[in-house]
């Protein structure tokens, strides 16, 4: 299953993923409603600059598109931790009650403190994340060590009991309250400031290296406990470090950059038919695929009309659904 | 438009009108049929006594029409004029509770095509209660509901009155604001600051700008509230920004409005209105009008008085 994908093709996987994640990045750039002459571009970068031109892509384009990348990459390792950790192929970054407890920190912000989406906002959805994750791993863990039926079980009943405390905000707020809000639950890069990515960017450095520092211990996790245990791995360690790991990493992005579906739960499958199982392989396949897959998404989600945007988390499956059929396809179904 | 050609005969009709509503002949139009905006036809044996109102709009009319004594019901979004507020309420617009309705057996509903859903409508109409609805896309479109509720309220001679005299304002609103020209500024309606979701076209705050003399930079985009990043405000540039002020929020953040390549943060021209008065197909629309026309009247004279600022306009 690992050595699939190893040859001759798999040597050149990495340098075409980092050209798609820095040509992606590029194209982002590049492509907005302020004309931007190429050389004008090239300057900006090289020289910085204040006028119009400089400044729309200094303070504009580059963060968001440096969101989308660390958000689209965030997403998706964090994706890979779950389906190991659960294993699980629907997994994804928000089945475990991380998504719904952002929401109600958002909606909190909206209805009682302010409906300004830039302020209080990402503060407390990463505070609801967090301990909705908390909550979901204390209720599920025994004196034997969590298993992933019961995290599952925990993170549904969480989340349906999370979902009735959104429904019930949306309804019984006044009208006007929280369209703010309710952009950021269907996902969005408009948040991204320069400062909002400086701030995200040690959550996801970090998490991501401890996620890459226990590749091999996922490796064994997808074997199942006993095989684990086998190999002298301490297996509640592990588990309780991707859990902890993967869900700051879900929580922090959600944060900045609302509910962006899709890219958590398929972007891992994409890497892995690109490079295998291992995850001292798929985890920054998965990372450079999301965050290029995300940032590619939000242009087009800038660019479809002549100005205003489409919510990305609706490009993602639009675009992204098709094309990964295609990729499993073409492979067999290999995953 | 207003054409001017129209407003002599509607006068005269207006006056010929205004005697209808005298006690003496009171009632004298019923039975009455009438057909709504559905293109069903209501029929009414007498003026109904009890009313129920499902949209803010609609029970303004009626109370700008003298006919609030005959609400029975209103819906919790009708908060003007304030003694609306003491009527019971029978739910919201988009879910109005039917069987409150029945319980205050009115003789007329007065509801929307765009706000109450058709189903709840429909199962009135099963329990026999006359539904009347209406669905104004333009000023004009207000006026003309103004007078058919008036019709059915026993109130023609006032209403024909009342759309006249709110017709007059609407044009001398217009005719202020245009005064000078077709060039009128660019103009942003945002109905949320954060993030910044514009009007577009089709929207009565659309129709508004228009007649004011303003270009609404967001009318050539794509969908009614288009939402736009700070990029795309810095790309249409708008002279002139109003908020519809209903979201809680009227501030835009910090990071939108410190971009001196948009003229109205630069300026200043950031005006706020209240959002029932430009989302509410009802009479107050006139006095949106009037602050609009005003606010881009007073643009005009600022930049007449700093011509250097102005791109593109005349000196």
């Amino acid at each position: 299953m690992t050595g699939g994908a190893a040859g001759k093709r798999g040597r050149l996987v990495f340098p075409a993923l980092v050209a798609a994640f820095l040509g992606a990045l590029a194209l982002s750039a590049a492509t907005g409603p302020v004309a931007i002459p190429f050389r004008k571009m090239a300057d900006a970068l090289l020289h910085g600059g204040d006028d119009t031109p400089a400044r729309v892509l200094l303070s504009l384009r580059l963060p968001r598109a440096l969101l989308g990348a660390l958000v689209g990459g965030a997403l998706a390792s964090s994706g890979v931790a779950f389906q190991a950790l659960l294993r699980n192929p629907l997994a994804d970054p928000y089945i475990l009650g991380v998504s719904g407890g952002a929401a109600v920190g958002a909606l909190t912000v909206a209805l009682f403190l302010s409906a300004d989406a830039s302020s209080g906002l990402p503060f407390f959805a990463f505070v609801g994340a967090a301990l909705s994750a908390l909550a979901v791993f204390l209720l599920a863990r025994r004196k034997s060590g969590v298993s992933p039926e019961r995290l599952i079980l925990m993170g549904v009943v969480v989340g349906a009991f999370l979902n009735a405390v959104i429904m019930l905000m949306v309804t019984l707020s006044p009208p006007g309250k929280i369209p703010g809000a309710l952009y950021w639950l269907m996902g969005d890069l408009g948040l991204g400031t320069p400062r909002r990515v400086a701030a995200l960017f040690p959550y996801v450095a970090l998490g991501v290296a401890v996620l890459l520092l226990l590749s091999r211990g996922l490796d064994l996790l997808l074997l199942g406990d006993q095989a684990a245990f086998q190999t002298g791995l301490s297996v509640e360690r592990v588990k309780t470090a991707t859990y902890l790991t993967a869900s700051l990493l879900a929580g922090s992005v959600v944060a900045v950059s609302g509910l962006i579906g899709f890219v958590g739960l398929i972007v891992p499958h994409g890497a892995r038919v690109m490079v295998g199982s291992g995850h001292r392989r798929l985890l920054p396949a998965a990372f450079l695929l999301g965050g290029a897959f995300l940032v590619l998404s939000d242009t087009v989600a800038r660019a479809a009309s002549p100005a205003g945007e489409l919510p990305v988390g609706a490009v993602t499956a639009l675009a992204g659904a098709p094309f990964f059929l295609y990729l499993l396809r073409r492979n067999g179904g290999r995953s | 438009m207003f054409s001017r050609r129209a407003r002599v005969p509607f006068l005269a009709v207006a006056l010929l009108l205004q005697p209808l509503d005298s006690p003496a002949t009171a009632g004298d139009r019923f039975p009455l049929s009438i057909r709504d905006d559905r293109g069903v036809t209501v029929r009414l044996d007498a003026p109904p006594r009890r009313v129920v109102s499902l949209a803010p709009s609609l029970t303004e009319i009626v109370f700008l029409l003298g006919r609030q004594e005959v609400l029975a019901g209103v819906t919790r979004y009708c908060n003007f004029p304030p003694a609306a507020a003491a009527i019971p309420k029978v739910g919201g617009v988009s879910d109005p509770d039917v069987e409150r309705v029945i319980a205050l057996s009115p003789d007329l509903v007065l509801c929307t095509t765009d706000g109450n859903p058709r189903e709840k409508v429909r199962a009135l109409e099963e329990m026999g209660i006359p539904c009347f609805a209406v669905s104004p896309q333009d000023i004009d479109a207000v006026f003309a509901a103004i007078r058919r509720v008036g019709l059915l309220l026993d109130a023609a001679g006032r209403a024909e009155a009342e759309a006249a005299a709110l017709r007059r304002r609407a044009d001398r609103a217009s005719a202020s604001g245009r005064r000078e020209g077709p060039e009128g500024p660019r103009v942003l309606f945002a109905v949320s600051t954060s993030p910044v979701i514009a009007a577009g076209a089709g929207t009565f705050m659309d129709e508004l700008v228009r007649l004011s003399g303003g270009r609404n930079v967001a009318a050539g985009l794509v969908g009614r509230y288009p939402r736009l990043s700070v990029e795309d405000l810095v790309a249409l540039r708008p002279d002139v920004v109003f908020v519809a002020g209903m979201t809680g929020v009227e501030r835009f953040p910090e990071e939108v409005t410190r971009w001196v390549e948009i003229p109205a943060f630069r300026d200043g021209s950031v005006v706020t209105l209240d959002g029932d008065i430009v989302t509410r197909p009802g009479p107050r629309l006139v006095t949106a009008l009037e602050q609009i026309s005003g606010a881009i009247a007073a643009w005009r004279e600022g930049r007449a008085k700093a011509p250097a600022r102005g791109k593109g306009g005349k000196p």
